[in-house]
């Protein structure tokens, strides 16, 4: 069982009833539920909110913000949406707002790590270009960004990032479609000002 | 119906979905379309590659994340519970007690008044017709009425305890005064 409990694999299974049992059991006052329940998501959350802040340190802090503020209200969850749902959903709300308060601190921090990059070596400039490329993801609006996230890297269906977002199907994939016509003129621009 | 291909259409296309024949024929006819299209599928591309290239999303010790989120919830749910006390320890007794003996004191106050109130009531009451305009001429008659009766009552019981002797003389003294 602590075995179990420490490995840390990521349990793809997301089962509704299981998590509605692990909840029960937790609000009852077992800690194993605790586990089991960070087990199930943390390594999905993590992610989520590395994509948002790139940097392991901040991502750990906003996914612990995002742990806790689940737990504590995990009682007054009414369950009419799943828990991956609405976990995904407290981590996306809280990394938006977490980027919109930092925007100023992340445009110098890409700028910085823009200008570092030597062009000389063809692996050198690949990186450069994918690091250009990232750095331009990071210009998108935090909602536009963190649906693209989820459907390309998180592989969430549109119907998951729809009852997520509180938003229909098309709007989510009109959000998906903006954002890479967004990405392409950047690149587009990048690309001009280069030549 | 035949117009450019539309946002979620675009999004259809670069996922890899088909699109039914006549806007397939679309896409093959308008270059606008096509372009849009192509470009938009190699910035797809590029975006899915990050993650390839990207898999090495550095992973935190999980057990020291989990230990720090679960002592940070033990933590806020003791500070939780201390400020309750906080407001119901030591520091605010003195306080609630002096809140205490004033609403006591208020509500003795205003139930001592009440009650007052409440049996002076048939006083005010009966005082309304006496405290009532009266006229004057009335009032001295009713007043000389009640002497008279008074009088009357009063010579009457003195004249039936009289003395024989004392009848004689008090005849005598009547018929003198007839005359």
């Amino acid at each position: 069982m602590e075995n179990s409990l420490t490995a840390s694999t990521p349990i793809v299974s997301t089962d509704r009833n299981a998590d509605a049992a692990l909840i029960e059991r937790y609000l009852s006052g077992d800690m194993t539920a605790f586990d089991e329940l960070m087990i199930r998501y943390e390594r999905q959350i993590y992610r989520v909110c590395y994509r948002f802040v790139e940097n392991r340190e901040d991502a750990m802090d906003l996914a612990q913000e995002v742990f806790i503020k689940a737990f504590e209200h995990l009682p007054s969850f009414r369950r009419e949406s799943g828990l991956k749902t609405w976990l995904y959903r407290i981590a996306i709300n809280h990394c938006i707002n977490h980027v919109k308060k930092h925007s100023q601190e992340f445009v110098e921090v890409s700028e910085a790590i823009g200008s570092v990059h030597p062009s000389a070596h063809a692996e050198m400039e690949a990186r450069q270009q994918r690091d250009h490329f990232r750095n331009m993801v990071g210009l998108l609006p935090p909602k536009q960004k963190a649906i693209l996230e989820l459907r390309i890297h998180e592989q969430l269906t549109y119907d998951e990032i729809a009852r997520m977002s509180g938003r229909s199907v098309s709007t989510i994939k009109a959000s998906v479609f903006f954002a890479l016509e967004k990405l392409r003129k950047l690149v587009k621009d990048q690309k001009v000002r280069k030549t | 119906m035949f117009g450019h291909l539309k946002a979620e259409e675009f999004v259809n296309l670069v996922e890899g979905v088909k699109l039914p024949s006549e806007r397939h024929a679309h896409l093959g006819a308008c270059a606008r379309c096509s372009a849009a299209w192509k470009s938009m599928e190699s910035v797809h591309k590029e975006f899915s590659s990050l993650e390839r290239l990207g898999t090495d999303i550095p992973e935190p010790d999980w057990d020291e994340f989990r230990n720090s989120v679960r002592s940070e919830l033990l933590s806020r749910s003791v500070q939780r519970a201390s400020a309750v006390r906080r407001w119901t320890g030591w520091p605010i007794r003195p306080a609630m007690a002096w809140g205490l003996s004033l609403v006591i004191a208020v509500a003795v106050t205003t139930g001592g008044f009440l009650w007052v109130q409440r049996t002076a009531a048939p006083v005010t009451v009966s005082s309304v017709p006496v405290a009532a305009p009266v006229d004057v001429d009335t009032e001295a008659n009713v007043v000389d009425s009640a002497i008279s009766d008074w009088s009357q009552t009063d010579l009457f019981d003195e004249l039936v305890n009289l003395e024989e002797q004392e009848q004689e003389t008090l005849r005598l003294l009547l018929t003198v005064a007839q005359q």
